[in-house]
């Protein structure tokens, strides 16, 4: 399934993949949100993998998407868990939030089920 | 800059010269600097040396304007000296020696130029510094191929002493160690975090044993970034857990109002390691 800018795949029972590509605007988070959680409910998803493995920089702005998906995720529990975060990306990132964010965090989605 | 109409007689005999034959005088002042006991070079080296400043000496006096020292000619030259100032320091000699070369070749290039023309050129004031001026370049470029030398040095020093001062150690498959010790300022974490999640995503390390036991005293600033640094780790997907925390910086870590309650924390490595096992379902154990 395919959002605009976001791949929805399924990877599991209850398992879905999310890559987001270079099309993805996350301005228009609202709309991204409400379109990934319908799908989500419809199929009744357990765990949510957001692929972060192309992305070099995680800014304020692409934190606060992220932070609300996680949150969304949450409200209809789905387990939200960002994958392949780049060194870069988490050195920018530990820099800028405080505390714990709202996502788990694992360096492949075997790691994780293990 | 002097242009050849204002010249004297004797620097106009001087860049009328066709120099050839003069190598063989030159050869004395390397022999003497670079041939004793510290044994930089052989006589056949120097003698080639020799040679290839005659050709370079010829090129400048028989160039349009040998007094211009921005010429190809006397760039030539300072890439010759440059180049002599690196040997010589990466065969353990000292700059002092090029220097001494390079003023002693200057009067024995006089001292040749006046036997194979005849012209008494040491006795010029105009002629000495003219080669005075030339020379300095020389000298100039020696030393600055020294200071090339000294910065690389000081540079690989200081990356070594970076890389040693935090040994990351890939201790088990997937279980990284990092024991930090001495003090961590801005510039240090950063570097250390910039190696210690470079080494994360290449070792797939799933957890990291942060041992503060070499950390004697820590303030806002330090125990700030040592939770970037954990938080950074635990945004990878790995663990962090933090050990040999002394009294004194447990007690600091409270009164700076630290929120410690997210980070695993134990008393020592051993410990540290043992929880970094259990969790990735590793027994060690006696046989």
């Amino acid at each position: 399934m395919s959002i605009s800018g976001l791949h929805l795949t399924q990877i599991g029972s209850g398992d879905f993949l999310l890559d987001p590509s270079r099309s993805l605007n996350v301005r228009d988070k609202d709309q991204l949100i409400e379109g990934v959680t319908a799908h989500l409910m419809q199929v009744r998803a357990v765990r949510l993998y957001y692929d972060l493995s192309d992305l070099g920089l995680i800014d304020p702005l692409y934190y606060s998407w992220l932070d609300a998906l996680a949150r969304a995720m949450h409200i209809i529990n789905v387990e939200m868990i960002c994958i392949r975060m780049q060194p870069t990306a988490a050195f920018a990132l530990a820099r800028f939030i405080e505390g714990q964010p709202p996502f788990k965090t694992a360096l492949e989605i075997q790691d994780w089920q293990k | 800059m002097t242009t050849k109409k204002a010249l004297s007689e004797k620097v106009k005999a001087l860049f009328a010269l066709k120099v050839a034959g003069i190598a063989s005088q030159l050869e004395a002042p390397g022999v003497a600097v670079f041939c004793g006991s510290n044994r930089l070079m052989d006589v056949d080296e120097v003698s080639d040396i020799s040679h290839e400043l005659e050709s370079l000496i010829a090129s400048l006096l028989g160039s349009k304007d040998p007094t211009d020292l921005t010429s190809v000619e006397v760039q030539a030259l300072k890439g010759f000296f440059h180049n002599l100032s690196q040997k010589v320091l990466m065969r353990g000699g000292h700059v002092e020696d090029v220097v001494r070369y390079t003023q002693t070749v200057q009067f024995s290039v006089i001292e040749a130029l006046e036997k194979s023309s005849g012209v008494a050129f040491g006795q010029s004031r105009s002629v000495l510094l003219y080669f005075t001026s030339v020379f300095n370049e020389l000298i100039m470029a020696a030393f600055g191929a020294y200071l090339d030398e000294r910065e690389q040095t000081l540079q690989a020093q200081q990356a070594e002493l970076r890389e040693t001062s935090t040994p990351i150690t890939e201790i088990w498959d997937g279980v990284l160690t990092l024991p930090i010790i001495g003090t961590l300022d801005s510039s240090r974490t950063m570097l250390v975090m910039e190696a210690l999640l470079n080494r994360i995503s290449k070792d797939h390390a799933r957890a990291v044993v942060m041992d503060l036991t070499g950390v004697k005293s820590i303030d806002s600033q330090v125990s700030h970034h040592l939770m970037q640094m954990v938080r950074a780790v635990q945004l990878m997907g790995a663990d962090a857990i933090v050990t040999g925390i002394h009294p004194e910086i447990a007690r600091a870590l409270v009164s700076l109002n630290i929120d410690f309650n997210t980070i695993t924390t134990r008393a020592n490595m051993a410990d540290g390691l043992k929880e970094a096992f259990r969790r990735m379902g590793i027994t060690v154990g006696h046989i």
